[in-house]
């Protein structure tokens, strides 16, 4: 490496070489960046393996490019499912909202130079990595060997992001600048700060879990007991393949937790976003950043509980439902602040504008779902797979991406110094909007309709052919959403190639948060050798001023010059 | 008790928030007073220590959860199975003990002597707690050997699989502590962007901790035999 490096410096006198620019860079801008890139290669290879699921689902016969042998054992198709959810999980829903956005803004929203700990980060980004290509490597492993490197994978990633929560909570503690105080600071870092305390108490339990389970797959110690795990499944799963329980269990041991992990980001994304095109403060801005106190306090406890009374015992039952609901009252009252700042405004809608808004519809619509779902009786009685698959999938994933896409669209200037073309982020908004609709909601219904044990048979067979209509409805509904996302690609990198072409202002958005003061994209110095100083609250947006906001960083003197 | 240090250590956060958020922002360039180095303005090339108290308390709040879900792990295995054969703990785990405690008080000695800017006193006591320190890791191995010969291994039943990952994992995060003893020790201060008292205190937090959280997996074992 020294030698790369050295070279490197020889031909290239001004820029550090290739090695030391990205490989070993310990800025959090850079590691922000990569974990962004992470999360977009995951985002594409999950839609397409979510597409390989859907289409499988309704021609089970069909040979896939590639994967020939999925349809073959249902071990393979288990493991087809494991990686989609992982890398979605993982490497999207958790990486991109935190450490990716996250490592990037969190210094310049508190007026930082740096992370607390940056080589810590850098290590953490090494172990995300290390933990990608273990949790893609075991795909193609046989079942036995592939669940033990995937675990070691997960263990990885819960490690790398425990150096990531220390490093947040570090940072936000310790390095905010002259008068960014815990009231002035913008709900996104809230929601970051909160977030990494969750998950550095929810990762290391979640560690202690892996190291065991790896220590009893590997070394034979009883810590938990497999055999009585699969001995209370159904007799007619265990011998089609009891590893594709193993799979999908172990997966869900760790997803749970994730429910609060990939959701807490989100909402200040939501709130800042909507908070900042409504052109108006948070409606009761105390209230949110209590409320996401409260999800994390309500997340941890009903999480914890259940772990801790069971031992972290991964193969005890899974309580998702109840986790999901006890979001409720937080996001309720979050909900009344996403409304309350709306009420009235002239709002711009804007792609990230709408992106926003179609987080809370997702949010709601998949929360609604939910509510059934808690009802235990209720859920035994007449819910499948489908139900829970399209409850989940629009009140996590979906909504968790729509927000993720309203940062990127709110946040490209800075990131790499000019807009993305509002034309197309309409159109894609609008498709995929309409297509994750057609989705999941025939999955609820689906859920509902092939399990009504309640119906007589005669009725259930009628039902049957509708539900294999619908099927092929969801599948056809989900091709054309992935075939959407090349607006989205053709948009980014497009404008990512012509992105010298364009000069942009430095704040074209017109917001007040700090990382909006200095040019885009953010200079290696981030502020230059003096800090900026803050003076007011980081939603300061007020009719009758020159402008119709108040940037946190101008002194009042300025402010007064600037109406006059 | 483990408790009783985190505790300190969330007051120790509290304190640092306090310190860090005033009201509005300070005339001067100093943020909120209380850093200690006593340096009018900021020093660039020593930034405040605040990050390194508020990172070791983070952290050891982190690893006081990974030692608390085995330890729940452990009492909820226990009361579930019929397979738990309890292990006798070897005798040499008391003199461990009594190793690891004469460290953590060598440690506080040496930490005075540096405060009284003895340089000479401090190093010496700091690898007496360093050679403790060791003799403790060497003392676990010893204790492991004398289990293995009775034929008490890893994978023998429940009990056992606890006894060595919690004295496993204990000495895992000890050889870490170890090895920032010998840095605090080795480490040519002048060019670093600690100084060393703060090295120092930090280190030994994680020292006392360590001991701490031995008392208690001891007690556990043994209580929960």
């Amino acid at each position: 490496m020294a030698t790369y490096d050295e070279g490197a410096d020889l031909s290239v006198p001004v820029k550090p070489g290739f090695f030391r620019r990205y490989v070993f860079s310990t800025d959090h801008k850079t590691i922000g960046l990569q974990y962004l890139w992470l999360a977009l290669a995951g985002v594409f290879v999950g839609m397409i393996l979510a597409t390989v699921l859907r289409v499988h689902a309704s021609w089970p016969t069909t040979a896939i490019p590639f994967l020939g042998g999925i349809e073959a054992t249902s071990e393979r198709f288990a493991a087809v499912r494991l990686l989609h959810g992982s890398l979605m999980v993982f490497f999207v829903l958790t990486a991109a909202p935190q450490l990716g956005f996250g490592n990037y803004l969190l210094p310049l929203q508190i007026g930082a130079r740096e992370m607390a700990f940056p080589s810590l980060n850098r290590l953490s980004l090494w172990m995300a990595f290390a933990s990608l290509f273990g949790m893609a490597g075991s795909f193609f492993l046989s079942s036995h060997s592939g669940i033990n490197l995937w675990l070691l994978s997960a263990s990885l990633f819960s490690f790398s992001v425990l150096l990531g929560a220390f490093n947040f909570v570090t940072t936000t503690i310790d390095l905010r600048t002259e008068g960014m105080t815990l009231p002035r600071m913008p709900v996104t870092v809230w929601a970051w700060f909160i977030n990494a305390i969750l998950s550095m108490l929810i990762f290391s339990v979640l560690l202690a879990g892996t190291t065991a389970v790896l220590s009893d797959r590997l070394f034979g110690s009883n810590f938990f007991s497999t055999v009585s795990f699969l001995a209370r499944q159904p007799q007619n799963l265990v011998r089609q393949g009891s590893l594709s329980i193993l799979w999908q269990r172990l997966f869900w041991y760790f997803a749970q937790a994730e429910v609060y992990v990939a959701m807490l980001p989100c909402f200040g994304f939501t709130t800042h976003l909507i908070a900042t095109f409504s052109r108006k403060p948070v409606w009761k801005e105390r209230m949110v950043v209590l409320s996401l106190c409260g999800v994390g306090v309500v997340g941890f406890c009903v999480w914890g509980y259940h772990m801790f009374a069971t031992g972290m015992n991964p193969y005890a039952p899974l309580v998702f439902s109840v986790l999901a609901s006890s979001l409720g009252i937080p996001a309720a009252l979050l909900m009344a602040s996403w409304f309350g700042t709306l009420w009235n405004a002239r709002f711009q809608l804007t792609s990230s504008m709408l992106f926003a808004i179609g987080f809370i519809s997702l949010f709601v619509a998949g929360g609604l779902s939910g509510i059934f779902l808690a009802r235990h009786e209720l859920a035994r009685a007449s819910v499948s797979e489908d139900f829970v698959i399209g409850h989940f999938h629009l009140v996590m994933g979906v909504a968790a991406t729509f927000a993720i896409l309203g940062a990127l669209f709110f946040w490209f200037p800075k990131l790499f110094g000019c807009r993305l073309n509002e034309t197309l982020g309409k159109v894609h908004f609008w498709v995929t909007f309409a297509g994750v609709y057609c989705i999941f909601m025939p999955l609820h219904w689906l859920g509902l309709l092939t399990q009504s044990n309640t119906l007589p048979h005669a009725q259930r067979i009628a039902l049957a052919s509708v539900s294999s209509s619908f099927r092929t409805f969801v599948t056809v509904a989900t091709i054309c959403t992935v075939a959407a996302q090349s607006l989205f690609v053709l948009n980014f990198l497009g404008t990512l190639l012509r992105r010298h072409q364009k000069a942009e202002e430095s704040n074209p958005w017109h917001a007040t948060t700090l990382e909006w003061s200095i040019p885009s994209p953010a200079p290696e110095e981030n502020f230059g050798p003096v800090r900026p100083r803050v003076y007011r609250g980081a939603y300061e947006f007020h009719e009758g001023f020159a402008n119709d906001f108040m940037p946190q960083h101008l002194s009042p003197e300025l402010l007064v010059q600037k109406v006059l | 008790m483990p408790a009783a240090t985190s505790t300190k250590e969330i007051e120790l956060i509290i304190e640092t928030v306090g310190g860090g958020g005033g009201g509005s922002p300070p005339a001067n360039g100093g943020r909120g007073g209380g850093d200690g180095d006593g340096k009018p303005g900021r020093n660039r090339k020593q930034p405040s220590p605040n990050r390194y108290y508020t990172g070791i308390a983070v952290a050891l709040i982190s690893i006081l959860m990974f030692f608390m879900a085995l330890a729940s792990a452990f009492l909820v295995r226990k009361g579930t199975s019929g397979d738990w054969v309890a292990v006798h703990i070897p005798v040499l785990l008391w003199f461990n003990s009594a190793v690891l405690l004469l460290s953590s008080t060598t440690l506080e000695i040496a930490r005075k002597r540096l405060a009284n800017n003895d340089l000479g006193g401090f190093k010496k006591l700091w690898f007496v707690t360093t050679t403790l320190g060791v003799i403790f890791l060497l003392g676990q191995l010893v204790a492991w050997r004398q289990l293995n010969s009775q034929g008490i291994y890893l994978a023998t039943n429940p009990a056992s699989s606890f006894f060595y990952i919690f004295t496993g994992a204990h000495a895992l995060h000890l050889v870490g502590g170890v090895a920032a003893l010998i840095y605090v020790a080795r480490r040519n201060f002048d060019v670093a962007k600690v100084t060393r008292s703060v090295a120092a205190e930090v280190t030994s937090y994680y020292w006392h901790f360590m001991d701490a959280l031995w008392l208690f997996l001891l007690a556990l074992l043994y209580l929960g035999k």
